[in-house]
């Protein structure tokens, strides 16, 4: 509209230029402007939103597993621009690079375009196309003929980022499979989510449920915040910060978050409990704990206070290489804030193996400032009020799970599937509880201990760079039956499939509603701006054709998704059109302080109080109180490899996004300035990063900065992969996936710990 | 009329880079440009560091050098900001030379920088920038407005950074980008002066119309003496001619 | 005895041979594409024909051009230039003196001015400022065109300064040059080659006088 406008507007102009005598001079400047313009086609364009009629869709955010609520505006056929939704509770009308680069990840000229059937060996990359009916009768066969021979229970699942439910949950439950997992979990937040059933019985969740606004005092470890971009989390830690709150950031690292810190404490890699006891030693020594609090709802304080006497700030700044007084000081703050203070309980947690304790005694410094369901400390999530599509029982209950664990107390039993097998990860014998360790699920596909598993159907997780140990993952996928990767993008793993089944994205399909425990419970919806670019469908789509082809009609009853959703948003007497009204988004009532309870106990482990000391680890004999463990140092000559975000990329998942990768084409390795001096590396010089196991990766820059400790490196996550169809991202840095060639299983929480890998710098030769 | 100026403080910008591509997709900028760059600063050696960002853009000064320099006028002072109209642009790159911060850059031969959301804002949004950024390090006003959040802002963070300090009340006649800045401007590569030099700005303010007005000038005189010059030689031409037909006349006589 | 010259029929003079006009033709087109394609950015009602870079490139082909015509010079008539320089650079005592009554010459009047060689003073006087403001231009140009990212704001704005000014005093000199052409008639020099002999007499006798008396030099009209 706007664009014919204009050019009437400039017809019009010149046609009275020409008529009235007086505007000869302007005409002419007019008519050689036009001649200019056209000579060197500079015409300026009108600002997209000028171009035509703006269609708005509401969505939620697809570019990290966060789901912030966005708005999507689309002029013709064509996605132009992605904002924060003001109503959204998470977004709140703001979205960090990576949801601003959602138009471009849209349009990467690299996707996948049509399904695809492999032609060569497995990892070859060689591919012919296929129609969609095809690639599923096939597959179908395939995932019959494992189950006949197997069971179904051999059929694996793994998915990540916001369709995985129709997968790893939706399928998997009605398919019978226990074997569904989730990067999300054991990869990343487990040690927190078990430490949390284990000491207040309420899982953490999707959102780390601090009361920002009236927080005094937050504690960050290795937290990166503004380098990990969470939309919301960065508008609450400054906005906490910009309030005064008092900033305390335990990482070896000067990080962005560090450098806004009242007090840092550069940590040894490793000994971040020693810290903890020694918090916990100076808060019950000095009196500073909330005493009422603790008599009122929690069990075990003797106990505690008898196993931290010896663990004083002089001994853990033995182990931490932290000044005691530091430590003291620290500790006295958090006090001094309480009950509106607490550690952040972050998200990737799985660092060294003993990570659930870790996790333990920061809550019992939680649970000692009395945040736990105090204003200002730690509120309760609450999940919204939503029912689910009202299917036929399914073969197996217990799904996969997205960030809180799964399925629960050690004593819950685990679902067997249809031939009577549990999950072949080892959970109840290789640990104790927990969701389904994606990471464990590789060694059955070699060993088939358990029981084998043979076919594999891998969604939106990138499968070698985010499980440790990525040359067992190749062994393990070429000893498969069947390989089923569904992605939007040609990562670096979909070389190594037998079916190659293209997403369309975010922006072109509906979804499964997004229902997000906060403090507010809110309902997310996802409507597609645009229909599917080339030959791409929605995962839900997919779900559905192959369940029609494997006996699971009954699952399927729905004919179309929009009979799925309205279904579903009946229970709160809403339905799609009613949503998009609304603006994509309800949000309900919360429960988030202890007030909210009239009394009644919100913790859910068994005697409704916090477990100081834990009874169920103290059966399992894994310590009823957390002890310092300390881990393996790096050998001479190495250095301890830890890893993190950048803020403008998510996991292995956005590096080829053209938008974002102009901003950040590669990795940088983190490595101490001094310490790069004495090996004669410089700022800027590209180096090999090899491990103990001699696997390399690179090469990669050095970022020499006084900003981290003299014994580790720092690499942020994602890059270095291999994968040819990624024009931008192929080969570009370092993959710290790569490099980590061993982890550490956390007993407890079934954790894969990966900070136990050692690398040396090897110069470019 | 009122001016309006953004609020930059890099006191709380966390380096995340939300602006940057809220302004490439906002503004659909190309592959290979933009408006905005941050840089993470530090200082100190380890442990005693500190550290923080700088969001590099166009400080939007009053007294403009690249709108000095401008020949064609395609930036332009209009709200107290800088605007640009990219269809004018000789690609002379005069402004990229005379801007004291180093802002605008020539993509495709054009000189390419911020033009404080020029349509957005008159269409009655926020510059994308602002709009996006999650730690409320930005904000548009009204110029009056945003320095006095500044200079509170300033204030609310001395007991962190004694050093803190506003930057652009004054700097090249008072900036359209109000930054609160933790430390001294040359923490973050800031320039403590960024007056625009009299060279600079007196080449467009008095050489060129001077170039002008004397060719111009030196047509009119020299438009008029011709007509009357002109006349006189052909006077004497002809005087000549008769001299000489005479001449010939007298010595066909003889 | 002069009867004789009077009863001859009118003569024309050779004034210039093929390549110094060749070499004023390229001066005078790269000239003025130049100052078109400067000026513009001078004048803002019409910048906007600057838009994109169009005229940038014109001016840089005006600017090769333009440079151009001392190598020309080089290659063609090197005698002639050598000859320009030389006379442009040096003044006799009649030159002095023509130089004192330029305002009866700039008047259209000849009558009373000293006898001149093939150059007068004024043509002396333009050549030379010709020659030394060139050297500003081209000079403060180059840096403008491959210099200018080293140059800092001040440098650039002296530089331009330079390049502006010097623009000027070419242009007003080219305006003085139109100007006595227009006046003396004196275009069928760079056009034929040739100048009526009476005319010449008028305003370079000395030359006319030791010219041969003989074609090329001399021919009947």
């Amino acid at each position: 509209m706007a664009r014919v406008e204009l050019q009437i507007t400039r017809r019009n102009f010149l046609k009275t230029a020409f008529a009235g005598g007086g505007g000869m001079a302007l005409a002419g400047r007019e008519i050689g402007r036009a001649v200019a313009n056209g000579l060197t086609k500079l015409g300026t364009p009108p600002a997209w939103f000028h171009q035509g009629e703006i269609k708005t869709t509401y969505n939620y955010c697809d570019m990290c597993p966060w789901k912030c609520g966005i708005v999507v505006q689309t002029v013709g056929d064509r996605v132009r621009k992605i904002d924060g939704n003001p109503l959204d509770p998470k977004s709140r009308g703001m979205l960090c690079a990576r949801g601003q680069g959602g138009v471009s990840f849209v349009y990467d000229p690299d996707r996948l375009r049509a399904p695809m059937v492999r032609t060569g060996e497995r990892g070859a990359g060689k591919f012919q196309e296929i129609t969609w009916n095809d690639a599923f009768d096939q597959i179908a066969e395939k995932l019959q003929a494992v189950a006949a021979q197997y069971g179904p229970e051999s059929v694996a699942i793994l998915g990540h980022t916001t369709g995985d439910f129709w997968f790893t949950d939706y399928f998997a439950q009605a398919w019978g499979t226990p074997n569904a997992g989730k990067p999300s979990a054991t990869l990343c937040t487990s040690p927190r989510d078990e430490a949390a059933l284990l000491t207040t019985g309420v899982a953490i969740g999707g959102h780390e449920p601090m009361d920002w606004d009236a927080m005094r005092c937050i504690v960050l470890m290795g937290s990166h915040i503004g380098e990990d971009t969470r939309n919301t989390v960065m508008q609450d830690f400054m906005n906490a910060w910009g309030n005064g709150a008092k900033v305390i950031v335990i990482d070896p690292r000067f990080s962005s978050a560090a450098a806004k810190a009242d007090y840092w404490l550069p940590i040894k890699p490793g000994t971040d409990t020693a810290l903890l006891l020694a918090w916990i030693n100076v808060l019950i020594a000095e009196n500073l704990y909330n005493r009422e609090y603790v008599e009122q709802w929690t069990e075990g304080f003797e106990q505690l206070a008898a196993h931290v006497q010896e663990f004083t700030p002089e001994w853990a700044a033995a182990i931490t290489e932290l000044d005691p007084e530091l430590i003291r000081t620290t500790a006295r703050v958090i006090a001094e804030a309480a009950p509106a203070a607490a550690i952040m309980p972050g998200r990737h947690t799985t660092w060294y193996g003993n990570d659930t304790q870790r996790m333990r005694a920061a809550y019992i410094i939680n649970t000692l400032a009395g945040a736990w369901g105090n204003e200002g400390g730690l509120y309760f999530n609450k999940s919204p009020y939503l029912e689910a599509y009202p299917h036929p029982p399914f073969a197996i209950t217990g799904s996969a799970g997205g960030c809180s664990a799964e399925p629960g107390a050690e004593t819950a039993e685990l679902p067997a599937g249809p031939s009577g097998k549990i999950r072949a990860d080892g959970a109840r014998t290789k640990f104790l509880r927990g969701a389904t360790a994606i990471q464990e699920l590789i060694e059955p596909m070699i060993t088939g201990e358990p029981y084998p598993i043979k076919a594999l159907i891998v969604y939106g997780v990138n499968l070698l760079n985010s499980i440790p140990n990525p040359e067992r993952t190749l062994e393990a996928l070429k000893k498969l039956d069947l390989v089923v990767v569904i992605d939007v993008l040609p990562q670096e793993h979909v070389a190594w499939a037998d079916y190659v089944l293209p997403e369309a994205s975010y922006l072109e399909r509906y979804d499964e509603l997004s229902a997000v425990a906060y403090k507010t419970p809110f309902i997310q919806v996802r409507e597609p701006a645009i229909a599917p670019m080339y030959d791409t469908k929605p995962g839900w789509w997919m779900a559905r054709e192959l369940g029609m082809r494997v006996g699971l009609e009954k699952y399927f009853a729905w004919e179309t998704i929009e009979e799925y959703l309205n279904t579903r948003l009946m229970s709160i007497g809403s339905n799609l059109e009613k949503m998009h009204e609304a603006k994509g988004v309800v949000i309900q009532k919360g429960k988030p302080y202890l007030a909210d309870f009239n009394g009644a106990s919100p913790f859910g482990t068994p005697s409704g109080k916090i477990q100081l000391f834990s009874d169920e680890l103290a059966v399992a004999k894994l310590g009823g109180l957390p002890e310092y463990e300390p881990t393996a140092e790096p050998p001479e000559g190495y250095f301890r490899l830890t890893y993190g975000r950048q803020p403008v990329h998510t996991f292995a998942k956005t590096q080829n996004t053209p938008v974002l990768n102009e901003i950040t084409p590669e990795n940088e390795v983190w490595i101490n300035e001094d310490v790069a001096n004495g090996l004669g590396i410089r700022h800027g010089d590209r180096v090999w990063l090899e491990n103990e196991a001699g696997t390399r990766t690179g090469p990669v820059k050095v970022k020499s900065t006084q900003r981290i400790r003299p014994d580790l490196v720092f690499l942020a996550h994602g890059f270095g992969s291999v994968a040819p169809g990624l024009s931008r991202a192929n080969g570009k840095g370092a993959s710290d996936a790569r490099l980590m060639s061993q982890y550490k299983l956390d007993p407890i929480s079934g954790g894969a710990g990966m900070r136990i890998n050692f690398v040396r710098l090897v110069k470019e030769a | 009329m009122a001016t309006y100026a953004f609020l930059l403080d890099l006191a709380r910008c966390i380096g995340c880079q939300a602006c940057v591509v809220a302004c490439k997709t906002g503004n659909e900028l190309p592959l290979g440009t933009k408006y905005i760059t941050i840089s993470e600063r530090t200082q100190g050696t380890f442990p005693n560091l500190q550290g923080g960002f700088q969001n590099h853009r166009c400080y939007h000064c009053t007294d403009a050098s690249c709108v000095a320099v401008c020949p064609t006028g395609a930036l332009f002072k209009e709200d107290g900001l800088t605007r640009m109209d990219r269809a004018k642009c000789s690609g002379c790159t005069y402004c990229v030379d005379a801007c004291p911060f180093g802002v605008p850059v020539m993509v495709d031969g054009i000189s390419t920088k911020c033009d404080a959301c020029t349509a957005v804002v008159k269409a009655g949004g926020q510059p994308w920038c602002v709009k996006t950024c999650p730690s409320h390090a930005l904000m548009y006003g009204e110029r009056d407005q945003i320095l006095a959040e500044a200079q509170a802002r300033v204030e609310s963070i001395k007991a962190r950074y004694p050093n803190a300090q506003v930057y652009g009340e004054k700097e090249a006649g008072g900036l359209g980008v109000v930054v609160v800045l933790p430390d001294s401007p040359e923490v973050v590569d800031l320039p403590v002066d960024p007056q625009p030099k009299l060279l600079v700005t007196g080449w467009q303010k008095a050489v060129q119309p001077l170039t002008l007005g004397l060719t111009s000038l030196s047509v009119i005189v020299t438009g008029i003496a011709a007509v009357i010059a002109r006349r006189n030689h052909m006077q004497e031409l002809k005087t000549l001619h008769q001299a000489e037909t005479a001449g010939s006349e007298k010595a066909g006589e003889e | 005895m002069s009867t004789q010259v009077q009863t001859a029929p009118p003569r024309k003079i050779l004034r210039y041979r093929v390549a110094p006009r060749i070499n004023h033709a390229v001066l005078a087109t790269s000239f003025i594409l130049l100052l078109i394609t400067g000026l513009i950015l001078l004048w803002s009602p019409v910048s906007f024909l600057a838009a994109g870079g169009r005229s940038g490139v014109l001016h840089r082909l005006g600017a090769v051009l333009f440079m151009l015509v001392p190598i020309l010079y080089l290659i063609d008539d090197r005698r002639g230039a050598k000859e320009l320089l030389w006379d442009s650079f040096h003044y006799d005592k009649d030159d002095v003196a023509w130089l004192k009554h330029i305002l009866q010459y700039f008047m259209g009047r000849t009558a009373n001015m000293p006898p001149q060689g093939r150059l007068n003073a004024g043509q002396k006087f333009h050549h030379a400022s010709v020659v030394i403001v060139s050297a500003f231009i081209v000079v403060s140009g180059l840096v403008l065109w491959f210099a200018k990212g080293s140059l800092g704001a001040d440098g650039l704005a002296m530089t331009a300064t330079v390049h502006d000014i010097s623009m000027l005093i070419l242009t007003v000199l080219l305006v003085g040059h139109l100007y006595f052409t227009f006046v003396y008639k004196a275009l069928p020099g760079m056009t034929t080659g040739y100048i009526p002999e009476e005319e010449a007499r008028l305003e370079h006798s000395k030359w006319v006088d030791s010219l041969p008396d003989e074609a090329p030099y001399k021919v009947n009209e």
